[in-house]
């Protein structure tokens, strides 16, 4: 699996976002991690490998306790593609909005025509 | 605009509701009955006529509707780049719900950027409010690249209108 599509997979489960929320607001240990969430340490250390994996968090080295800290480059790549994709659907739907209109219009002509049809062939 | 506030600063994260950074969420309001809707999303004719921003064409439109049916599209820039796309229809639930994969394809006809989409139509007094929500599935390296690439086709699309009224409006005005 390449970054990018390891950095959505991480991304996927809301126990990372959480754990990342957290990290957001500054450098946190493993055990300060765990804390609001009802899991086992191992559990929560797992996830914190497939955050490191994913490039999205550090683990320092300096200290016994390895504080964790939040990594913005991949994050910044993912932002950058939502961006993009929700572009291209403002712009589709900009067009699609016009369309119904058009169609909205055609609709209610043939209609008239057909109420036109109906009265001259009563008359 | 939510497109703000989904944006992840180097600062940090915002992780206030579940609509996350991640996926993306759209919601628009159509002045249009549900059915009306529906049937621009699932019928070919109509759908080539509004895929894609301003300026772009759709020479291949195919959509088999139904679950496990297939999707082809090659979308054409103003710029004469064709963007094909393939997918895949998930779920089909008239006329309110649709879920489908979507594939952009590199130049050999690899997927690049895979995308869960699952659209909802609810009437409205007589008006459709469509929500559009992607979750990536995969996306390769170049998936940035392609993206960058294809908004610049249609930012170039509408800067030459802008360059060509600018030139109208300088011929009346002499």
């Amino acid at each position: 699996m390449d970054q990018l599509s390891e950095t959505f997979g991480a991304l996927a489960d809301p126990t990372r976002r959480a754990i990342l929320a957290r990290l957001a607001s500054g450098e946190a240990s493993v055990t300060e991690l765990a804390a609001p969430f009802e899991m086992s340490m191992p559990a929560i250390s797992k996830h914190l490998k497939v955050l490191e994996r994913a490039g999205l968090i550090v683990r320092g080295r300096e200290a016994q306790w390895r504080p964790c800290r939040l990594r913005a480059g991949p994050l910044q790549d993912v932002a950058g593609w939502v961006e993009h994709y929700r572009q291209f659907w403002e712009h589709s739907f900009d067009r699609l909005d016009d369309y119904l209109r058009e169609l909205k219009k055609q609709d209610s002509k043939n209609k008239k025509e057909k109420k036109h049809v109906r009265k001259q062939r009563k008359g | 605009m939510s497109a703000n506030n989904a944006r992840v600063s180097a600062a940090g994260i915002r992780t206030t509701t579940e609509s996350s950074e991640w996926d993306l969420v759209i919601t628009r309001v159509f002045d249009a009955p549900r059915e009306l809707v529906f049937k621009a999303w699932t019928d070919t004719r109509h759908m080539a006529q509004w895929w894609g921003p301003k300026g772009f064409t759709n020479p291949v439109c195919e959509l088999d509707v139904r679950a496990g049916g297939a999707i082809r599209i090659h979308m054409r820039a103003p710029n004469g780049v064709v963007y094909p796309m393939s997918g895949l229809f998930e779920e089909i639930t008239e006329p309110e719900r649709l879920v489908f994969v979507s594939s952009a394809l590199d130049e050999h006809g690899n997927s690049m950027f895979d995308l869960r989409n699952t659209v909802t139509f609810t009437e409205q007094r007589g008006k459709t409010v469509l929500t559009l929500q992607a979750r990536v599935i995969k996306a390769t390296a170049q998936a940035p690249q392609y993206l960058k690439g294809m908004e610049a086709g249609w930012t170039q699309s509408l800067d030459r209108l802008t360059d060509l009224l600018d030139v109208i409006k300088g011929e009346l005005d002499r």
